[in-house]
This record gives C-alpha cells, structure tokens and sequence, in this order.
C-alpha cells in the first residue's frame, strides 16, 4: 500500500526549546440556553498526545471539541492552542487545527472530488496541487471508485470516509474527532485507527470522542473523561487536569458587580 | 501568493462552488424564477385588465418580483450551506472572510442576473412593453440592481440562516433597506423604456451605483462576524 | 440623583418650549396653528436621526470592543428612537391633514423617510428578541444597525429625486424656516423645542441604558448561578492527575 501523505502545520515559535502545549484550556464554560453545556473544564493537553475524550452522552465532549476548533466561543474561560490565544486570534487557530464533526459538511450537488477540491483551496492548495492532493485523499479513504459521483448519494459510512479524506487534505497541528468511528463498517473503523496511527508518528496532537470506547483508549497516550459538563477523571500521560475554578460569587463584569 | 490573488481564487472558487450547486440543484433555480413569474401573472389579475394601466405599472411589478425571487434566492445560497453542516467548515477554513463574502455575493448577483434577464421578456409579453429598444440601459439597470439586491442579501442571508423564524426575518429586514433600491431601479427602468425623455437615466443609475458600493462594502466588512457563530 | 435632575429640567424645558410654541410664537401666515406642530415634528425627526446613530455607532463599537455595554448602548438608542420617529410620523400625519387634506402624502420625502426609519428600527429591535445568546445577538444586532444606518442617507438622496419634477407640497422643511429672511422667533422657538426634547432623549437614553445593564446583570447571574448548580450536582469526587513522564 502506498503510504498516506500526512501534512503537519509548521512549529510555531522556533525549533528549540519544547514547544507550547497543544491545549491549554481554563475554566471554559459553555451555556445553551438554560443548560450548562460545560461547567468548567480547564486542560492542558502536551503537544503531540493522542487524547481519548470520553463520557456519556450529554457530557459536553462535542461542545469542548467545537470550542477547540473555533466554531463557537466559550461563555467564560480562557483557551490557547499551541500558545496562542484562541478567543484573540481564532484565524490563527484556523489554519492549524483540523476538525471533523458530526455533520459530513459535504455538498450533497457536487461530486467527491469538487468536494474535496474545493476544500483544499480554501486549505491553501492552490494550482495543479488541488487536483493532486484531493484525489490522493480520495484513494486514501477508499473512495476512489465513487470520486465522481453525487454526495448526495452517498451513504452515511461514505460521507464519513470523504469527511476523513477531508483532514488529510488539511496541515494541522491539531485533529480533533468527534464520533469518527460513527456510521463505519470494519473497514472503515480500521482506517480510522490507521489515521489516528498516523496522525500520531508525525506528532500531531489529537483529541478524539468516540463511543468505540475501547479502540480510542487502544490508540491513545491519555484518556479524559467527562461527566454533567466537567472532568471526571484524567489518565494516562501527557494531560494534566486543573482544579476547578471557583465561579465568584461576587462576580465583576464590565456592567457592575453582581453580588 | 500574493494576498489578493489568494482572495481572488477563494471568492472564485466559492462562486464557481455555489454555481455548480445551483445548477445541478434539483431544479430549485427553475422553480424559483418560475414563482416569480407566476407572481408577475398574478398582478396581471390584481392591477387588470386595461392594458394601459398594467404597460404603466410593468417597471413597478417587474422589480417586485425581482425582489421577491431574489429573496428566496439569496435565501437557497446560504440553505444549501446549512443543510449538511457545511457553514460551520465553511467558517473555519482559514480564508479571509471578506474573499468568502464575495464569492457568496458573487453567486447572488449571477443568480440575480438570470432571473431579471428571464423576467424581462416575460414583462415585454404579459404587459405589452417594448423593451428591444431600450436593451443596453434595461441590462445596465438589471445588472447594477442585482449586485445591489445580492450585496446585502448575502449579509442578512448569512446572518439569518441559522436563526428562528428565518423565512420571515429574511424578508423582514431586507425590504425596507431594498427600498431606495427598488425606487431607483424602477425609475431607471421607466427612464430607459421612455427613452430617457427627462435625461434622469443617469442619475438614478448613479444612485443604484452607490446603492452597490456601499453595500458591498458593508457586506465585506461585516460577514465575519455573521459567520462565527 | 444626577439623572433624575436631568429628568426633572428636561420636563421644564419641554413644557416652557411647548407654551411657547403654543401660545407666544406667532402663528404662520399660510398654514396657521396647524403649523405650530412642525416644532416638535422636526425635533423629534432630528433626535430619531441622533438615536439611530448612536445604536450604528455603538455597534461598530460593539463589534471592535466586544463589550456588550456597547451593545446596551445600542439598544437604548434603536428604542428610543423608535418612538421619536413614532412621534414623528404621528406629527406628520397630524400637521398634513389640515395642510394638505390627506393624512399621507407620498411626495414629502421626510414623511417617507421617516416611515422607512420606522420599518428598519422596528424590524432591528424584532429581530433581537429571536437571538438568545448575548453576544450572537450583539454582533447581528450590530450588523442590521449599522446597515439600516448607511441605508439612510441612500433612502434621503432616492426619496428626494423621486419627488422630481412635480415640486409637490412639503411640510416642515427646515431650509425654509432656516434661512436667514426667517422670523427670527420662529427659529427660536423651533431651536428651544430642540434643545428641550435633547434633554428629554438624554434622560431617556440614560434610563434606557441602566436598565439594559440591569438586565444583563441578572442575566448573567443567571447563567453564573447555572453554572454553579451543574457543579454542585457533579458527583464524582475524584479528580485524578497525573504528572508527565
């Protein structure tokens, strides 16, 4: 089998000298409505740690991998990505996290390949590059006899493949996963834990929530558990958990002091 | 590459996106012209049957149906992103927001052209009036509105997408800030079919020129902001 | 205190200009006492003018700082000047029926104007209630604000060229009572009306205000108090760290 190209962002900072933790989150707390997605959850994640996010469902494993990619902002708490200030200067972080979600974010009207083409020019390929690297992609996930074909006739384990195809289109520092093994046959499982391998050796950091229990913790250097929006449980090495922050009860905020 | 060429390609690469979409589509382009036409049938009812009262409105009628095909237009543009999460990649990509703005408002204005291209003849037909003189003003017009209408459709579009009661806040903000557009775009075309007899053609296209600045401007600016979430 | 002083002296003011607008100014020689009405009718149009500014510029600000009193800003001004161009409007209707017959007249460019006006606050402050979410609503809200304001100057300039040809009737048009042949009472009068009801929107504008950011206060406390009771019904205990190897 031909190897996979893994592309990885560029260090930030410089060669020397150990590099900024891949995650370094405090206090984040997210709020939809009336209920608290997260409730605290401060982490620091070292650079290059493969991280088995779990917990059951409504724990907030989805909310804090969207925090991390930027899609949605924090209510309170503070977050930096490879050092930098992720509320400050998100486009920064966009160029250096890759993200899949629940969702495919595909283009049901366009072919695999416009899909992927597509992407990788908006993830900076540009010329003959696009074709090339989205086609690699393609052939890397199995998708290759259906490159031409409509997504919208796909099936859920497909459009999962070519979200897949999509990461390795990007350069990240950071994947984060949510639910990747969701909808995949064997197969399909077994290329995400030949990703998850990858990813690993070329010292990408990940961050990834799966049901698939067993497998992530397999994978990973670190397992996080969460629990009602807050960390249960830390284990293994290269993450350290923060005691919680104290909500203050005297709280100020630009509009007064509410007591 | 340099910034702008970056842009550039993005904006394009964007509008070719949404195009190929539009397009292939499940014919959602056709219906939407087609409703704009039967709209433009149904004035007939409304405001007919003497033909001279209707030849006198047709420049009225034929920009409220633009109007109201290009806010489900503008509204598709931004639908087919939601539908299978696609806006929130869309957001992350780390491409300069001002170039995806374009590239949206790119497609809009396209979108925009084609049905007021294909409402023109159906407005010559339904209400007697001679539009094949007046040709290169009518397309000027038609043009410098839907740029107009598209300018500021892809920023609310993209600001209600994911809201409550969208289908009615889309229209609800967008008609009274088409206003002045809608007024201009009329009196131009009223202009242009009389042959311009008062010479205003060129000032109430000055204004839809401006109409078109400032809203693109405005647009640039501001669709980050409607994109993070 | 000092606000409620405010309050106080912008109510004299307003009664002081309104007998004098009443009662001392000379009445028009065209148009009579139906013309004593452009007073507050012009007065309020300007301050609707000030208050939809303010929410674009608050906006922007908004956008910039991220500071969602900035946000309070804004919504005090698009609320109280949607009730100056309420006020407004009602004036118009109020002085063109003896002028001209009719309650609406489609060719005075600033009664349209200002029904415009009308439709893009009321659509913005609408629009806000849809959004939960403080800061998501404070950067659209933003957006409509600073849109519908660049609109404004568009919708003068289209207005008025409409009008075109016909010079029809108008009411209320400044640059007539303006001028340097006016009676000089009739500027006065018209300049203590103003100054009057800007004490009335300052006073407005500033309760307005606190109360946005009294609302926001308890918001906030809610979602603190949220917060807190999902960590007290947390009930694993241990939190085990583990240093790096």
């Amino acid at each position: 089998m031909p190897q996979t190209t893994i592309y990885v962002a560029p260090r930030l900072g410089g060669a020397h000298g150990s590099p900024p933790p891949a995650v370094d989150t405090d206090g984040l707390a997210r709020l939809f409505g009336r209920s608290a997605a997260l409730a605290g959850v401060s982490l620091r994640i070292e650079a290059g740690r493969t991280v088995a996010l779990l917990g059951p469902n409504g724990a907030g494993k989805t909310t804090l991998l969207r925090i991390l990619a930027t899609a949605i902002r924090p209510s309170f708490g503070g977050l930096f990505i490879d050092g930098v200030d992720a509320l400050r200067h998100p486009e920064i972080i966009r160029t250096r996290v890759a993200y899949l979600s629940h969702a495919s974010g595909m283009y049901d009207d366009l072919t695999a390949s416009e899909n992927l083409r597509f992407a990788a020019t908006m993830l900076g390929w540009s010329g003959a590059e696009v074709a090339t690297v989205a086609e690699r992609a393609i052939a890397e996930v199995g998708l290759a006899p259906v490159a031409d074909d409509r997504v919208g006739t796909f099936s859920a384990g497909m459009r999962k493949r070519l979200a897949l195809a999509r990461l390795l289109v990007a350069r990240p520092s950071l994947v984060l996963l949510d639910e990747p093994h969701a909808a995949l046959d064997e197969d399909g499982m077994a290329l995400v834990d030949r990703l998850l391998g990858l990813w690993h050796e070329f010292g990408i950091t990940v961050v990834v929530a799966s049901h698939q229990a067993d497998r992530v913790v397999r994978a990973a250097d670190a397992t996080v558990r969460l629990h009602g929006g807050l960390v249960a449980e830390v284990s293994g090495s290269g993450v350290r958990a923060g005691a919680l922050a104290p909500v203050i009860p005297s709280h100020a905020t630009p509009l007064g002091t509410i007591r | 590459m340099s910034a702008l060429r970056r842009n550039a390609t993005i904006a394009l690469a964007i509008a070719r996106k949404d195009a190929l979409a539009e397009l292939r589509g499940r014919q959602a382009v056709g219906s939407t012209i087609f409703f704009a036409a039967l709209v433009l049938l149904l004035f007939g009812f409304a405001l007919g049957p003497d033909s001279r009262r209707l030849a006198e409105a047709a420049p009225g009628l034929l920009w409220l149906a633009i109007v109201f095909g290009g806010l489900l237009t503008v509204a598709r543009l931004h639908q087919l992103e939601a539908d299978d999460g696609a806006l929130e990649q869309l957001a992350l990509y780390p491409v300069d927001r001002r170039a995806a703005y374009a590239g949206k408002a790119l497609a809009g204005a396209g979108a925009m052209l084609l049905l007021g291209g294909l409402l023109l003849p159906v407005v010559a037909i339904l209400y007697g009036v001679p539009l094949g003189a007046a040709w290169l003003p009518l397309a000027v017009t038609v043009i410098l509105g839907s740029v107009g209408f598209a300018a500021v459709g892809t920023a609310y579009a993209g600001l209600t997408v994911r809201m409550r009661a969208r289908e009615v806040m889309l229209p609800l903000l967008m008609l009274p800030i088409v206003a002045p557009l809608l007024l201009a775009a009329v009196k131009a075309t009223v202009a242009a079919v009389a042959g311009d007899p008062f010479g205003e053609l060129g000032a109430w296209l000055q204004l839809l020129a401006g109409f078109d600045i400032v809203m693109l401007i405005a647009g640039a600016a501001t669709y980050g902001f409607l994109l993070e979430e | 205190m000092k606000t409620r002083i405010l309050g106080f002296a912008a109510l004299l003011a307003v009664l002081a200009a309104t007998v004098n607008g009443l009662f001392v100014v000379p009445a028009d020689l065209n148009q009579g006492d139906a013309q004593r009405i452009m007073y507050v009718h012009v007065a309020s149009a300007w301050l609707a003018y000030l208050s939809f500014g303010v929410t674009a510029m608050a906006g922007i600000g908004y956008l910039v700082r991220r500071d969602l009193r900035l946000d309070a800003i804004a919504l005090a001004g698009a609320e109280v000047g949607v009730m100056f161009t309420a006020f407004a409007i009602w004036g118009g209707m109020m002085w063109g029926r003896p002028v001209w017959g009719v309650f609406w007249q489609w060719e005075d460019p600033r009664l349209t104007t200002t029904a415009l006006l009308l439709a893009l606050y009321a659509g913005y402050l609408l629009f806000r209630r849809l959004t939960d979410d403080p800061h998501r609503r404070a950067a659209r809200a933003a957006v409509v604000g600073l849109i519908a304001a660049i609109d404004i100057p568009i919708v003068h300039f289209s207005v008025i060229w409409w009008r075109g040809l016909h010079q029809g009737p108008t009411i209320g048009d400044p640059g007539k009572i303006l001028t340097p042949s006016a009676p000089p009472l009739f500027v006065l009068a018209l300049m203590s009306m103003l100054a009057a009801f800007t004490l009335v929107w300052s006073y407005l504008m500033i309760r307005r205000y606190q109360l946005a950011r009294t609302e926001w206060q308890i918001e906030e406390h809610g979602r603190l108090g949220r917060i807190s009771a999902a960590r007290r019904s947390f009930s694993t205990e241990s939190v085990s760290e583990e240093a790096a190897p």
